[in-house]
Parts: structure tokens; C-alpha cells; sequence
């Protein structure tokens, strides 16, 4: 299906901007999309492609700028109404009901009802079930979809966009949370798409995913349009450095680092599991960790990785078995104020929800774990507080309006650059970073490489764990792999490689270890 | 949040302030007498031992609720609170409390420290139930609710029965030294200006009530952020019943009567109301002490603002026009935070 | 968005503005405060004397308070409001009300505080729930010490606390109980009941006219019938129905049933009723609510003592009136004794009503003040008056 370029473009974006208080998410944006095209948008955390989706979707409605659709100028009141003009779109976080049948969630709010009025549960199911197996989807849909893989949701939100007559059809991040076989699975089901006459808009981050996909390319950057380009006329660095605005280089370490002493000593760690017919979360791991060295830990998604770090910090959700040994002493970790105390810094993922304390200024933030340092006499200095709080500032570069500002206000890298700091105030021996740069934008990754590198050299060591093999392989000194529970293999930088780390991951325990 | 160090009042306080002196200014007018003209002294008093009352336990309502929970049980507290310092008072000098004779000091002093110690403990229980057993605070605190009230009258009855031979629903208080701690003006006024203050430092400039905040903002990040969670509870709901202990002293010196029954019933809501008009957030981490004081004295203004309104029969909309004016308070704060 | 929000808040205004506005205009009022169950409604009180009542702003206030809530005070308002017409109040500037209580002393310390920092109240006249509650009677004497008159009506405070007041009008409660004793005591004889136990069912225990009434019915039943027990409800009915219920469960040599409030009577009549056991019980009790009436002719009870609210408000109204204006001819003429003990005490009287004339009672079982009726005479006394129940 060819895209038409010298036809009259099916949407058609002018001159959008979008102010929230305090900040312009989007500048006079203008953009069009060719009926047939699958358009990528891209751009870092922040760009303002969110908010432009959800101006196209009907979810923003007070905006200043024209939405025009096949010609005619529309305004949506509400997502109903983008609906009907054949807008739809799949989140990322999915918008579906846990409680209900995939049928019920396909149909919901346009429910089929029998002659007496009442549902029509069977005309429901079956029509499902038609859209389900054109998507190459094996689910019954009668079954909950809470009980479904993240693949199959997507899926059934795509069933239910299909079910709408969706032309114009936005998907967000899709492939975030699916296995390479549902990835492929979902590409197949793109080309179905497109061969059905459905326009695509394709939010993603992934060089090799919108240069598999995409027609056309547009960037954005800061809430505003960099550039559109033909995806046969550029290449994923000239998208990268448009996106960010300066080169990336692959981030150089000036000299290797010489690790010391062993700060850090697990021996025979074991996490049980009770009530699950594994019995151990985790079992027997064994690892050191040297001051000044980065210690990555690699593994699929339920492998433990979190819970290892939870253990060494004193919040698993049942107690450990096994030795815990800082600088050569057994430390009994049981509260995380107890890990606190010994030197041992815990960094979660999921910062937002356990990281921040979204009703406190930066300074309140920063000084959480300190405060007792800052006291005269039983009550908060404040004139100490205000100084732990602006040297973490500068020292990190966290880029704020002030101390005194909402935490809130700060972006998602300088987030997390303030959780570092609320832990760095507390001088720790030990930094459990567990998925650190998770939503974060490229530039602010290469940043918190470099900070992790400097810390390192002031004598910290730091346990990182990620989901993406490539940081890991660049930044860690070794890498441990964990596989259901157990440790499966252990690697220096140097002969550690994607494959080897996948196979460990994934094949089970007594593969590839090595020394 | 309004910490002291910057401005000592929030935007929200000022508006409390701005919106009491308006409340006064209408009554005044609206008053066919024109009481507060003429004689302000007289309702002046009366309103000010009223908010002291109401504020000792708003403050504590408001310091749970910061730290993330609720206290249903204030009134409770109140009335059992209440009881035990008369059942004290009566096992110590039982002649002295049924022949309306003066009882001295050290049995006063020995009464107040008992129920003192007695509200510690129920203050204890209730964190033991929330931290330990792991209930949700608002079936831990309504279990207190019913169980408090009925086993004050338990103990009123037994006590009556062992002392004076008769049962009795309640106990009478005749002790002019002790009643005085409510009669006089001052006493309640002072005691609430000086709790006010100690919980403002407390929450405002102590490294336990910067915890206390961040409780109640995110309890799993205050966990993980090395917090003992459990003890900043127990501070919490120990400040809330002790608070309430004091009121109910105070309050059976006001009423010369011990009635576990009736005494504070529904007081908790008030308690609540206070604290949400002064800024609290019932989700937590969120409310400041002035603001829960200001709260409190804008309630008794509008309740006496009503009554000298209204006249005769004025209690009938006492409880519509108070809740109408704390629907009212709180949408106003919302619609201006959304701003 | 900001349409919806609009119309919520107009929305809301119109209701706030309705509700000032019809609060404004309830000047006198008499709903019932905190309620805890509803009384039997008192239907047939006339409300002619409204407008006169009403007090105008600038006007003096003569306040009644109750105890609780109940036919007997529809009663009680009636008389002022006749006293108030009667006696021209509107011609000299003030007005009368009545302020219902919620049943606790709490209640009424609140409302005597509040009268005390307003200036248009000249008397007041409470039924004290709570015979020996200090803070009562504080504060009783701290209006008059600010020059407001304050009288007892239908309660009295405890003897130590006499000089919060300075008069009583209202029952003499103790000859009443008595009296109610003495019927009791004939009926039972009647039926050849020679023992067994009574229970007396009342609002409040601490109230001075109810520990009066149920002392004096004690003393004049005589020991040959114990008393198992004196159960109170604090004005709440389904309790009152309740602690029958309990009563007849508890005690198998249950002979008769005593109520010493208003609304105690209809309390015990509905249970009897519900039971099935009026053959069982000699039913005995003070006032005639119009729903005791009711099932006095129907045969449900036995035996009356009928006080006279309506002289107790009339009265409670008239002699303010008299104290405010110097008149000492009036407050003589009904303080005859006045500096004697027990001197400031008026006596509205008693009634004895049964059923017919073949009930066992004659009017010699009874004081010389007290008028005995059968039921039809007090069916007409009561007609005479306007009332509905007494």
C-alpha cells in the first residue's frame, strides 16, 4: 500500500501548543499523517509526544492550534468522539477492565443486547472470538483478561480498536513489556493492519523496531518538531542525535578501575517462597562485591533479581537464610533502617511509587534519610538541612527551580538523580541500583553512567541490575546472571557477551559459569 | 505544607483567619441584638472554652491523620477517658465523691495521671492493632468506637455498685478544684494554646515529625527510606488518644458528671471536620497544628454564629449548617489547589 | 467541565440561601433536638397563638425548657402559648418559647451558657434532667446573678442546689408517687395478689421527679411487693420498650408495671399488647399521653396519675411575667407561703383517672388535693382545654 504523498493527508496537526502550568508541553506543533503510513514519532521522555497522541485521541481537549481530519477541521470534546471519527488508541499502559472478559472489554460500553434488551453474552464472545484469531490470538474470550500475558492484552485492546472501525490507530510504546515471539507476532499483525487500510502511529523509542516499521519518522524535542524524514533517507544515529540534540558517544571510560578490598559478602543466600511449589525464591547465591567495582546482574523478568537486592536491604517479604558479611562482619539485616545503618543504599524500581514523596519539596526529599544529622538540640536545623540539600544539588547537577520547589516538578532523570542523592547523603559503603535508568531519556542515562563511574572511584560499590544487556555489558565490571532463583553464571566485562548472558538467563542453572 | 522557618501560616490558614473574622462580621450584623457589639465578653469566653475543648482533640485527630490513619474512637475516648478518671477519684475517696466534699489535690493529681497512663495504654493497643495484627485503622479505631463506650459503663456500673451500693450510668463530679480546671476560662484555653504549640514543633521542626509526614505522603517510600514505620505510628495514635484523655478530663469537670453513655458522643466527626477545614488531607502527609486550631475555632464561630442567628431552636440546624460549612471549606481549598 | 461546575455551584447556593432563609423565619420553634426515637404525635394541639408568640427582634425572650421530647410537653406548650395570648406578652414586649432538650445534662448546660451572652432573654424555666449535676446549677446561678429569672418546672434540681432557682412550679412528685402507690397497692389487693414484685420504668433515674415518684411509690405500695428493679431508657422509646420486655423475662413473680414518664405507659402497653399478657399485669402509670388515652379506653391500663402541664406552662409563664414586672400582688398570690420551707413550691395538682366507676378506686384512696375522675370526666376536662393529652 503505497502512502500518497500528493493527496490531501488524512490528519492533519497545526500549529498545536499545550500549556500546563509552569511548562509548554507542546510549541506550535504541526504535523501530517498520510493516509496508510505508518508514522513513528519519536523523541526523549519529556518531548511532548504523549501529549500530542492525546491530543489527536480526544483525552486533551483545551488546546490552542487545529486538528483536521480527511479536511474538515474537528474539535473533540472527549475520547467518545474520536472514537466515532475512527481515532483510537492502544496505551501503554493498557485500559482495560481486569475483571472482565476479553469479550466484555472488546465490547465495552457498546454492549450487544438480545431482543429482551438483556446482554447478548454468546453474539459478544463469538464476535470476539472472530477478531481474536484474525490477530493470532489464542485466548478463550471468556477468560479474564487479568489472567492474560501483557501480549494477549495488547491484543485484546487492538481487537477492540479493530471492533470500533478504528482508521487512524495510535499504539504507545507496544513492545515494552512483550517476548521476542509476541514482538514478531505483533509486527505480523501491523502488516495485517496496514493491508486493511489502517494509518498507523507508532510511538517508540527503538531504532531497530522503527526502521523495521516505519514510512516516516518524526521527531520531536521539548514540545517541538524537530523534523520529519523519509525512513529510506536517514539512519538511526542521524534520529538519535535529532532526538537529543548533540552526539551520543558510547560512553569511554578514561581508565579502568582497580577494584579493592571486599566490601560486600553473600554467602549461601536462600529467600523462601511460601506457598509456591518452587519453596525458594531465592537459592543459595553466593557473590562478592569489591569496593570501586560495578557489579551488574542480569536475568529475565521474575528471575529474583529485585528480590536479591530487597535481601541485602533488609525488606524482603519474608526473612533470608544465608550469611550477610560487610567488610568481614555478619550484619543481621532485618529493617531497612538497620541497612541504612550499616552502610547499604537501596535505589527501587519503581521510583515514583516507592522512591518520592510527591507532597514534599526537593530539600524535604533530599534530607529524608539525614535528618537526624541535622539536628541542634533535638529540632531540625534548618540552616543544615538547606546545606546537605544544596550541595546534593550541585554535586549531582539536578537541575531544579529551587530546593524549595515540588518534587513533583523535576523530571523523570532528575528524579532520580534526587533519590541518588538522598542516598548519597548517608555515605553508604554499598548502592543497590535495581533498574536505575527504566523511562529514563538517553542523555540522563549517559549522565547516571558517569556519576555510577565516579562513585565508584570515590571508593562505593554499586550492584546494578537491568533488563538491558547492552548497559550492563558497558558499564559493569562483572555481570552475575540469575536464572529462577539461582545463580547460573558470573562473567567478567571482558568475555561477557549478549548471547552468553541470554543463555545463562534462560537455560537453567550449571550452564556457562566461569571462574 | 507550611513549615515554621518560612511564613508561619499557609495560604490555607490565612484564608481560615479571613474567613472567621467574616463569619463574626456577619453575625454581629445579622444578630438582633447585636451581642457581639454590645457584650463581646461574654460569648467571647464561652466560644473560646468551646474551641478549647473541641481543639485538644481536633489536634489529635489531625496528627493521625497526617500520619496516613483515622482515630474514629475521640469520643469515645472521651467518654471512657472521661469515666475512669471519676472511677479514680471514687475508688480513692468514695465518701468524698458521694457527699459532694471537696476531694484535695493529690487525689485530683493521682486521677489525672491515672487516666493519663490509661490513655497511653489505648493509644498503645491501637497501634499494636494497626502495626502488629495489621488491621486497617478504621476498623481498629470503630472496634474502639463501640468497645470504649461500653466498657466505661461497665466500670461505671461495677464501681457505683462496690462503692455505693447502688448501680449507677454515671458518676457525679462535685469537686470544685478539679471542676475549676474547665469552669475557668483560662486553664482550657492555655492547655490548648500550649498543645497547639508543642505539636507544631513536633511535627514541624522534629526529625520524628518530618517522619510522621512522610508516613502518612508514602508509607512504603518512608519504609524504604530507613523509617520505622511502626514506631512513628505508635507516637501517632498515642498523641490521638491522649489528647482525647485530656479532653475527657476536662470535659467531665465542665459537665460535673461522668456519663460514659452520652458524653462525646459524635465528637469524633467534629474532631475530623476541624482537622480537614484546618488542611489536612485525608490521604495523609498533609495538615499543619494552627491550621487544625484555626479549624476548630472557625466550627464554634459558626455554631455560635448560628445560635445567635437563629435564636430559639438553633440546635435543630446546628448539625446541617455545620456540615454544610465544612462541605463548603474543603471544596473551597480543593478548587483553589487545582488552580 | 467548567459549565457542570457552574451549575453545581448554583446549585448549591439556591439550597444554602432556601435553608437561611427558612431558618430566619423559624423564629419560634419547639423541633425536637437529637431525637432518639420519635414520639407519638401529639395531633390535635392547636396552633392558633403563633403569631403572637413570635419574638420580634428587639424583644424579650421567656424560655421553657424541656427534658426530652414527648406529648406531655405539646401540653406544656400550649399553656404558654394560652399565658402568652392571655396574659398580652406581644403588648409589652416579649414573647415566649419553648426549647426542646436532647435528655442530657449537657444539652441543657449548653443552651443555659448560651442564653447567658445573649441579651434578649429575661427568664427561663427548665425541667432538670439531672437532679445534682453541679454545672447545671452553675450555671442556673450565673444567670440570675445576671439578673434573668430562673424557675424549675416539672423537675426540680436536688435540694442542695435550691438557691440556683427561685421557684418550683410543677407536681408534687413525691404525693404523686404515693398516690400512684396507693392505686397500686388497692388494685393488686383487688385481684387477690398478695405478693409478687413491681418494676417502675423511667427516662432517667437522676432526675429529681423521677427519683421522687418512684420513692414515694414504694413507700405507699408497702413492702408486701418488692421492687425488682427501676430500669432506665434515656428518653430512647425502643429501649423503653426494651427494658419491658427484659423485665417481664427477668422476674417470674412479675405483678405489675409502673410508668413513671410520659411516654412510659404506651412503652409498656405495646409490649403487654404484643405479649398477649394483659391478665397478667396490674399497669399503672403517670400522665395520659393522647395515645395512653387511647389505650386506657381500650382497658390497657388500670389505674392513672395525670399531672397538669398545661397549668405548668401557663404558670411558668405567668409568674416571669410578674417577677420581670414587680408585680407582687401575683407572685404572692401564688406563693402564699413564700420564706416558709418548701414555700416556693406551686402546686399544679394531681388527677387520679380510672377507667369506670366499677374499678376498685374510690376517691377516698386518695389525698384531698388530688381530684379523682373517671375516664370519661377526664375526657372532658381535656376537651375543655383544647388538649389532646395532659
Amino acid at each position: 500500500m503505497t502512502a500518497g504523498s500528493d493527496r490531501i493527508p488524512l490528519v492533519s496537526l497545526q500549529g498545536v501548543t499545550k500549556r500546563f502550568p509552569g511548562v509548554v508541553a507542546l510549541a506550535d506543533v504541526s504535523l501530517d499523517v498520510r493516509e496508510g503510513e505508518l508514522h513513528s514519532v519519536c523523541g526523549e521522555n519529556g518531548a511532548g509526544k504523549s501529549t500530542l497522541m492525546k491530543v489527536l485521541c480526544g483525552v486533551i481537549t483545551d488546546y490552542e492550534g487545529d486538528l483536521v481530519l480527511r479536511g474538515s477541521p474537528v474539535r473533540f470534546e472527549r475520547t467518545r468522539d474520536a472514537e466515532a471519527a475512527g481515532v483510537g488508541i492502544i496505551h501503554q499502559e493498557l485500559n482495560l477492565v481486569g475483571e472482565l472478559s476479553a469479550a466484555a472489554n472488546i465490547f465495552l460500553g457498546r454492549e450487544l443486547r438480545n431482543s429482551l434488551g438483556l446482554l447478548d453474552d454468546r453474539a459478544m464472545e463469538s464476535a470476539a472470538a472472530a477478531l481474536l484469531t484474525e490477530l493470532e490470538c489464542h485466548i478463550h474470550p471468556r477468560q479474564p483478561v487479568a489472567e492474560l500475558r501483557v501480549g494477549d492484552q495488547q491484543l485484546v485492546e487492538i481487537a477492540k480498536a479493530l471492533s470500533l472501525e478504528t482508521e487512524i490507530l495510535v499504539m504507545d510504546e507496544p513492545t515494552s513489556a512483550l517476548t521476542t515471539a509476541e514482538v514478531e507476532r505483533l509486527f505480523r499483525v501491523i502488516g495485517r493492519l496496514r493491508g486493511a487500510g489502517v494509518t498507523i502511529l507508532y510511538i517508540s523509542h527503538k531504532m531497530d523496531e522503527i526502521f523495521h516499521l516505519a514510512d516516516r519518522i518524526t521527531v520531536l524535542r521539548d514540545g517541538r518538531l524537530v523534523d520529519t524524514l523519509e525512513r529510506r533517507q536517514t539512519n538511526p544515529r542521524e534520529v538519535t542525535h535529532l532526538m537529543v540534540g548533540r552526539e551520543i558517544e558510547a560512553t569511554h571510560l578514561d581508565e579502568p578501575r582497580q577494584p579493592g578490598d571486599v566490601v560486600l559478602s553473600v554467602d549461601r543466600l536462600s529467600l523462601p517462597w511460601p506457598g509456591h511449589a518452587r519453596e525458594w525464591r531465592l537459592q543459595d547465591i553466593s557473590l562478592k562485591l569489591r569496593a570501586g567495582e560495578i557489579l551488574g546482574v542480569a536475568g529475565l523478568m521474575g528471575a529474583g533479581r529485585t528480590e536479591l537486592l530487597e535481601c541485602l536491604f533488609g525488606c524482603s517479604a519474608e526473612r533470608p537464610v544465608g550469611g550477610i558479611f560487610l567488610d568481614g562482619r555478619e550484619v543481621r539485616l532485618f529493617h531497612p533502617s538497620e541497612a541504612m545503618e550499616a552502610g547499604i543504599a537501596l535505589l527501587t524500581e519503581d521510583r515514583k511509587r516507592l522512591g518520592l514523596f510527591d507532597r514534599m519539596t526537593v530539600k524535604e526529599n533530599l534530607t529524608m534519610c539525614v535528618l537526624g544529622k541535622t539536628t541542634v538540640m533535638g529540632f531540625v536545623h534548618s540552616g543544615r538541612e538547606n546545606g546537605f540539600a544544596v550541595d546534593s544539588v550541585n554535586r549531582l547537577q539536578i537541575k531544579t527551580r529551587g530546593i524549595d520547589a515540588p518534587v513533583t516538578s523535576l523530571s523523570g532523570g532528575n528524579q532520580q538523580k534526587m533519590i541518588i542523592g538522598r542516598w548519597l547523603l548517608t555515605k553508604p559503603r554499598v548502592l543497590l541500583l535495581d533498574d536505575p535508568t527504566r523511562g529514563v531519556d538517553v542523555g540522563a542515562k549517559a549522565e547516571l553512567y558517569r556519576l555510577m563511574d565516579k562513585l565508584c572511584r570515590e571508593g562505593l560499590g554499586i550492584i546494578l541490575t537491568s533488563s538491558e544487556l547492552p548497559e550492563l555489558l558497558t558499564v559493569c565490571d562483572r555481570i552475575l546472571v540469575l536464572s529462577e532463583g539461582r545463580l547460573t553464571a558470573e562473567f567478567s566485562g571482558d568475555e561477557a557477551t549478549e548471547e552468553k548472558i541470554m543463555e545463562a538467563a534462560t537455560f537453567g542453572p550449571g550452564v556457562g559459569r566461569s571462574s | 505544607m507550611s513549615l515554621f522557618g518560612r511564613s508561619p501560616l499557609t495560604a490555607n490558614e490565612m484564608g481560615l483567619l479571613g474567613a472567621i473574622v467574616l463569619v463574626l462580621v456577619l453575625t454581629t450584623l445579622l444578630d438582633g441584638n447585636h451581642n457581639y457589639w454590645n457584650e463581646p465578653w461574654l460569648s467571647a469566653e464561652d466560644i473560646a472554652r468551646q474551641t478549647a475543648l473541641l481543639g485538644i482533640f481536633s489536634l489529635g485527630a489531625a496528627v493521625v491523620i497526617i500520619a496516613g490513619g483515622i482515630d474514629l474512637s475521640s469520643g469515645s475516648m472521651i467518654a471512657f477517658s472521661g469515666t475512669i478518671c471519676a472511677t479514680i477519684m471514687v475508688l480513692l475517696a468514695p465518701d468524698a465523691m458521694q457527699n459532694a466534699e471537696p476531694l484535695g489535690l493529690p487525689i485530683i493529681v493521682l486521677a489525672i495521671v491515672g487516666t493519663l497512663v490509661v490513655g497511653f495504654l489505648v493509644g498503645s493497643l491501637h497501634a499494636w492493632l494497626i502495626t502488629v495484627v495489621g488491621l486497617p485503622p478504621f476498623i481498629a479505631t470503630l472496634a474502639s468506637l463501640v468497645g470504649l463506650r461500653s466498657l466505661g459503663r461497665v466500670v461505671c456500673e461495677n464501681v457505683t455498685e462496690v462503692q455505693f451500693g447502688g448501680k449507677s450510668s454515671q458518676i457525679q463530679i462535685y469537686d470544685e478544684q478539679f471542676r475549676y480546671l474547665a469552669t475557668s476560662v483560662w486553664i482550657p484555653v492555655v492547655v490548648f494554646v500550649v498543645l497547639t504549640v508543642c505539636v507544631w514543633l513536633l511535627l514541624g521542626r522534629t526529625v520524628v515529625g518530618r517522619h510522621i509526614y512522610a508516613l502518612g505522603g508514602n508509607e512504603d517510600a518512608a519504609r524504604l527510606s530507613g523509617i520505622r514505620t511502626g514506631r512513628a505510628k505508635w507516637l501517632a495514635y498515642c498523641i490521638g488518644t491522649m489528647t482525647a484523655t485530656i479532653a475527657g478530663i476536662l470535659f467531665i469537670g465542665d459537665q460535673s458528671v461522668a456519663d460514659p453513655q452520652t458524653l462525646g458522643r459524635g465528637y469524633e466527626l467534629n474532631a475530623i471536620a476541624a482537622a480537614v477545614v484546618g488542611g489536612c488531607s485525608l490521604q495523609g502527609g498533609i495538615g499543619t497544628a494552627p491550621g487544625t486550631a484555626l479549624g476548630a475555632l472557625f466550627l464554634r464561630v459558626v455554631i455560635d454564629g448560628v445560635a445567635k442567628i437563629i435564636k430559639t431552636g438553633a440546635d435543630v440546624y446546628e448539625g446541617l449548617i455545620v456540615g454544610l460549612v465544612v462541605v463548603v471549606a474543603v471544596a473551597f481549598s480543593k478548587f483553589r489547589e487545582r488552580r | 467541565m467548567d459549565f457542570s461546575l457552574r451549575v453545581s455551584w448554583s446549585f448549591f447556593s439556591l439550597v444554602v440561601l432556601a435553608i437561611l432563609a427558612s431558618g430566619c423565619g423559624a423564629k419560634e420553634s419547639g423541633g425536637g433536638t437529637e431525637d432518639k426515637a420519635t414520639s407519638a404525635s401529639s395531633g390535635g394541639t392547636p396552633a392558633s397563638s403563633e403569631e403572637t408568640s413570635s419574638a420580634p427582634s428587639g424583644g424579650k425572650r421567656i424560655i421553657l425548657i424541656t427534658n426530652g421530647n414527648s406529648p406531655f410537653w405539646d401540653a406544656c406548650r400550649y399553656g404558654m402559648q394560652e399565658a402568652a395570648s392571655e396574659l398580652k406578652l406581644g403588648d409589652v414586649g416579649m414573647a415566649a418559647v419553648m426549647e426542646v432538650n436532647d435528655g442530657t445534662p449537657s444539652g441543657q448546660l449548653d443552651k443555659l451558657r448560651q442564653y447567658g451572652s445573649q441579651s434578649d432573654v429575661i427568664g427561663v424555666a427548665m425541667s432538670a434532667v439531672d437532679a445534682n449535676n453541679a454545672a447545671v446549677a452553675a450555671a442556673m446561678s450565673k444567670l440570675r446573678a445576671k439578673g434573668i429569672h430562673v424557675l424549675c418546672l416539672d423537675s426540680d434540681v436536688g435540694e442542695r442546689f435550691r438557691d440556683a432557682r427561685s421557684h418550683y412550679i410543677g407536681t408534687d412528685n413525691r404525693i404523686g408517687g404515693r398516690e400512684l402507690g396507693a392505686a397500686a397497692r388497692k388494685l393488686l389487693a383487688a385481684r387477690g395478689v398478695m405478693s409478687g414484685s413491681y418494676v417502675q420504668f423511667v427516662g432517667r433515674t437522676g432526675a429529681q421527679n423521677a427519683m421522687e415518684r418512684m420513692d414515694g411509690f414504694k413507700e405507699s405500695v408497702g413492702a408486701v411487693y418488692r421492687e425488682a428493679d427501676r430500669m432506665s431508657d434515656e428518653t430512647d422509646r425502643t429501649r423503653a420498650r426494651e427494658n419491658v420486655r427484659n423485665a417481664m423475662r427477668n422476674n417470674q413473680d412479675l405483678k405489675a408495671l409502673v410508668g413513671i414518664w410520659s411516654y412510659n405507659a404506651p412503652a409498656i402497653v405495646d409490649v403487654v399488647k404484643e405479649q398477649n399478657k394483659r391478665d397478667e399485669y396490674t399497669i399503672v402509670a403517670f400522665d395520659a399521653e393522647p395515645i395512653a388515652v387511647q389505650q386506657f379506653s381500650q382497658g390497657f391500663l388500670d389505674a392513672m396519675v395525670v399531672q397538669n402541664p398545661y397549668d405548668m406552662g401557663y404558670q411558668s409563664v405567668r409568674l416571669i411575667k410578674a417577677l420581670v414586672e414587680g408585680d407582687s400582688t401575683t407572685v404572692a398570690a401564688m406563693f402564699p407561703d413564700a420564706g416558709k420551707e418548701n414555700g416556693d413550691l406551686y402546686d399544679t395538682g394531681l388527677k387520679v383517672v380510672v377507667p369506670d366507676e366499677k374499678s376498685p378506686l374510690k376517691p377516698e384512696d386518695f389525698g384531698k388535693k388530688t381530684q379523682f375522675m373517671i375516664l370519661t370526666e377526664f375526657k372532658a376536662w381535656l376537651d375543655k382545654y383544647g388538649l389532646a393529652g395532659s
